[in-house]
């Protein structure tokens, strides 16, 4: 262990700002931050603090910036990479408490909330009206828009509505030296550069987001589901694939393989077919016309190719369960394995049965099992690997099938992860999907905002990168070569 | 035809009037790169090329030791039509890769002026758009990786050629709207929309601000979703005429035409239908390569009565011949027209955009040829309050201000 500072000093610091009662430095209350969704190593930080406004979180960055402390942001803590687990020594600022819905503008389809506020609940308080906001991540009844944004999260039904960064239009964000900036603009094609982007799926390194605008959307007039089975996901993948060819756009198609239904029916309670080698889960949305046409014409192609079954729920409740059975796939596992190691590969749409099988294959060599429950419209692979934690070395040859997974996704022209975040858990896999100078090019924009490496210093990056001098603006450089980022 | 269009092809050299001192048409990327190289040992200075139909946008360059242009770097580099991706050189232009992409059912969900001469490249370096931006969003939307050049002539890409991927920083969408001013745009991958079954273009004659405004939230409330939303000043000098495209299977498209005609007629105006829907939203370029004055006005979409009062009017009386059209649903305009009282047109410039950024919203000059116009206004107007943000990436990514020096935002 590497020494800490005296956490009193620290400490009494943190109280002038947010008083006693959202700072925890006991030891077995911070037990509670270790980690986030990703399973595995546990690091304590040095203190969380639990902000309520944006100039608390200023405040309390300009202490870590006064003693030399590393910051590391975290939203609801449900992040699957690695991205909010505490770096050793941290001061770990939970904006779970952040949780106020700032203006609700229904004219220009905006909304400014707290980077606290639930992803659900942002829907929730404008569905009355008949509006929604669109990026729906699995764990949307408890992830934070905060950590959507540093995740640039998906969903679902991003294969049609796009991600979290087709849907944040402005943000406030507290820098490294507790300066606070507002980026982005509440008109289209905000002037320069595109900061937006800069900050969106930057993985907690760029600053603390602690306001954000995002975009609502009118819901759509009508969505039709579908449910069908197939006996293997070679037929479930040329579905897809048909579907697509046809010139239909779904909302979302989502496939489960014959591990994951039994999971999910063990779990929820619905009543799926255990006996069926894959099913496809999608939803068709727009104008009623359009939409009847369109899902029947895809009911159609799953029939000719080869689908044992389609179901179409009879009213919005059984809707809702089949849209529950599929977004609860992870949680169920543990009704067929202790343990579980979740990817987020990318491949292009099609050559997923050919993955699947080099996939299955790597699983078996190994002796243990995949269930898969994807994104199958835009290739977003969610491998499980399933293994027991308490048989000695089923968790390390799990990492390697995770490890190889992500190996064949890059093979195939794919990417490491969809939508769940690089983090700590696919730094490693970083330098075999980007050059060198691909990550220096990246490393350009954390140094951008966050020179002296203050936020979340420990991930994304394979091997630490430094970032230089700070050159001055407009003056010219005779840096060598491109200058600025140098290595650590 | 832009004047600085005219200036590329009959001096062959000059960019807003200064002149390069060499131009250079590598054949493929490794030339690309190695003429950055070698500029970077040179400390030359460099500029980029595609079909220059935005070179208007802007400051002139400080400088341009180097003109790269791209007119030889126009491969497909890869289209996978099953995954609907493309991976395009950065001189391809938008008319090629649709052509590219026609014969299997889909397209680039773009529609800017001049696709026969705009090259993708410079489109992403300007993040182009056209009136299908309603519903498919800008090219920011659409792309989904990019390979640049940087200021030291090394390669690097982000993104990829999947639709889905968060591995890494954006820069894809940093170069978006970047002006070729964070390094030289190579290739760049997008996805792909399938070929609608049908189109239809309806016209609503007459309408005023209010009006639109009105047909936009009843759109809106009942769930319409058009693929194209645009309104024309019309002769009159005070009225628009509004179009509306619909796109899809036929059926989709045959109700949605007779839910918006209803709804129009109970706002006690008539749509008509356009016989070549094709066609039907060909004024907006006819507005936005119009005369000798270009602009572009953007208000957060609730403020459009405003923007067409206290901006797009006053305008419209100081230039001769306006033009003009709007996006309504997104508060986005191009105005156009020629700039006969030069110092009138300065003071209406000037005080629309006084206008539209107290909307929070903001005007660009695209092409103004008048230099006393151009001296007296800047391009771009009020800084942003990230701006030491915007300073802080240019020096990161090109230190010596070499990319396209002088051009962006601020004279980055």
């Amino acid at each position: 262990m590497q020494t800490q500072p005296a956490v009193g000093d620290v400490a009494a610091e943190l109280e002038a700002i947010v008083g006693t009662k959202r700072r925890i430095i006991d030891p077995t209350e911070l037990r509670t931050y270790e980690c986030d969704g990703l399973a595995g190593a546990r690091v304590r930080p040095l203190a969380v603090v639990l902000p309520e406004t944006t100039a608390e979180v200023a405040e309390v960055v300009r202490v870590a910036k006064r003693h030399g402390l590393p910051v590391v942001p975290r939203g609801s803590g449900t992040g699957l990479s690695g991205g909010a687990q505490p770096v050793p020594g941290c001061l770990l600022v939970v904006l779970s408490r952040m949780t106020a819905i700032l203006d609700i503008d229904f004219e220009n389809q905006r909304m400014r909330v707290q980077s606290g506020v639930i992803n659900l609940d942002v829907s929730k308080a404008i569905a009355a009206r008949g509006y929604y906001y669109a990026p729906d991540p699995s764990s949307q009844s408890v992830c934070s828009i905060g950590g959507n944004i540093a995740e640039n999260s998906g969903g679902a039904h991003c294969l049609k509505y796009g991600f979290t960064v087709n849907h944040v239009t402005a943000a406030t964000v507290v820098l490294a030296d507790g300066r606070v900036v507002e980026i982005g603009s509440p008109a289209a094609d905000p002037l320069g550069y595109d900061l937006i982007a800069a900050v969106v799926g930057s993985e907690g390194m760029v600053g603390i987001v602690t306001e954000a605008v995002v975009r609502i959307l009118r819901a759509p007039e009508l969505t039709r589901t579908f449910f069908a089975t197939f006996p293997t996901t070679d037929e479930a993948g040329t579905c897809v694939s048909q579907i697509v060819a046809a010139g239909i756009v779904p909302a979302a198609v989502e496939m489960m393989d014959t591990l994951a239904i039994e999971a999910i029916v063990k779990s929820t309670g619905v009543d799926w077919p255990l006996d069926v080698g894959a099913a496809l889960l999608m939803d068709v949305d727009g104008t009623r016309a359009e939409v009847e046409h369109t899902a029947a014409a895809a009911v159609e192609i799953a029939r000719r190719s080869g689908a044992i079954e389609v179901r179409t729920p009879k009213n919005d409740a059984e809707r809702a369960l089949m849209w529950k059975g599929r977004k609860s796939a992870f949680a169920a596992m543990g009704r067929i394995s202790p343990n579980y190691y979740v990817q987020d590969g990318v491949i292009p749409r099609s050559e997923i049965s050919k993955v699947l099988r080099e996939i299955a294959a790597v699983t078996a060599r190994e002796g243990l099992r995949v269930a898969n429950v994807f994104h199958a419209g835009d290739g977003n692979l969610h491998p499980l690997v399933l293994y027991d934690a308490r048989v000695p070395g089923e968790e390390h040859r799990a990492e390697t099938v995770a490890g190889e997974i992500l190996k064949i996704c890059i093979r195939y022209g794919g990417s490491i992860t969809g939508e769940h975040g690089v983090g700590l858990d696919k730094a490693v896999y970083m330098g075999e999907l980007f050059t060198d100078s691909d990550l220096e090019t990246m490393n350009f924009v954390r140094c951008t905002f966050d020179p002296e490496r203050t936020f979340n210093p420990n991930k994304v990056f394979p091997t630490p990168r430094l970032c230089g001098d700070v050159p001055g603006t407009y003056v010219a450089h005779a840096v060598e070569t491109s200058g600025s980022a140098g290595r650590g | 035809m832009s004047t600085d269009m005219r200036d590329v092809r009959v001096g062959g050299s000059a960019v807003r009037g200064t002149v390069a001192k060499s131009i250079v048409t590598p054949s493929d990327l490794g030339e690309a790169s190695y003429v950055l190289t070698q500029a970077a040992s040179r400390g030359h200075a460099v500029a980029f090329l595609g079909g220059g139909t935005e070179l208007g946008l802007g400051y002139p360059p400080a400088r341009v030791d180097v003109l790269v242009k791209t007119a030889r770097l126009a491969r497909v580099v890869e289209y996978a039509p099953a995954d609907m991706v493309v991976e395009v050189e950065a001189g391809v232009t938008l008319a090629a890769l649709q052509k590219h992409l026609a014969p299997h059912g889909q397209r680039l969900a773009l529609d800017v002026p001049y696709p026969e001469l705009a090259t993708l490249g410079g489109l992403v370096a300007t993040n182009g758009f056209g009136p299908r931006r309603t519903r498919f969003g800008s090219l920011r939307d659409s792309i989904v990786g990019v390979s640049l050049i940087r200021a030291d002539g090394a390669r690097v890409r982000g993104g990829g050629k999947v639709v889905k991927n968060v591995a890494g920083f954006d820069l894809p969408k940093l170069a978006v709207g970047s002006l070729g001013s964070l390094g030289m745009i190579a290739t760049a991958t997008f996805r792909l929309h399938p070929l609608p079954e049908t189109a239809r273009a309806l016209r609503v004659a007459g309408c005023d601000g209010a009006t639109l405004q009105a047909v936009v939230r009843d759109v809106t409330a009942r769930q319409l979703e058009p693929a194209a939303f645009l309104a024309a000043l019309n002769e009159s000098g005070s009225a628009y005429d509004a179009i509306v495209v619909f796109e899809g299977f036929a059926a989709g498209v045959d109700e949605q035409q007779s839910r918006f005609e209803a709804l129009v007629t109970e706002r006690g105006l008539r749509a008509e239908r356009l016989a070549d829907a094709a066609r039907a939203t060909g004024v907006d370029e006819e507005v936005r390569t119009y005369g000798d004055l270009r602009v572009r006005l953007s208000v957060p979409p609730a403020h459009l009565t405003a923007l067409e009062r206290d901006a797009l009017a006053p305008l419209a009386r100081a230039v001769a011949e306006p033009r003009a059209v709007t996006y309504p649903s997104l508060g986005i305009a191009f105005f156009s027209g020629y700039a006969a009282d030069v110092a009138g047109v300065a003071n209406a410039l000037a005080a629309a955009r006084r206008a539209v950024e107290a909307l929070a919203g903001n005007l660009v000059l695209l092409d103004v040829r008048d230099r006393t116009i151009a001296d007296r206004l800047d391009p771009y107007g009020t800084l942003p309050a990230s701006f030491f943000l915007m300073q802080r990436l240019k020096d990161r990514f090109d230190p010596e201000h070499r990319m396209n020096p002088g051009r962006f935002l601020g004279g980055l």
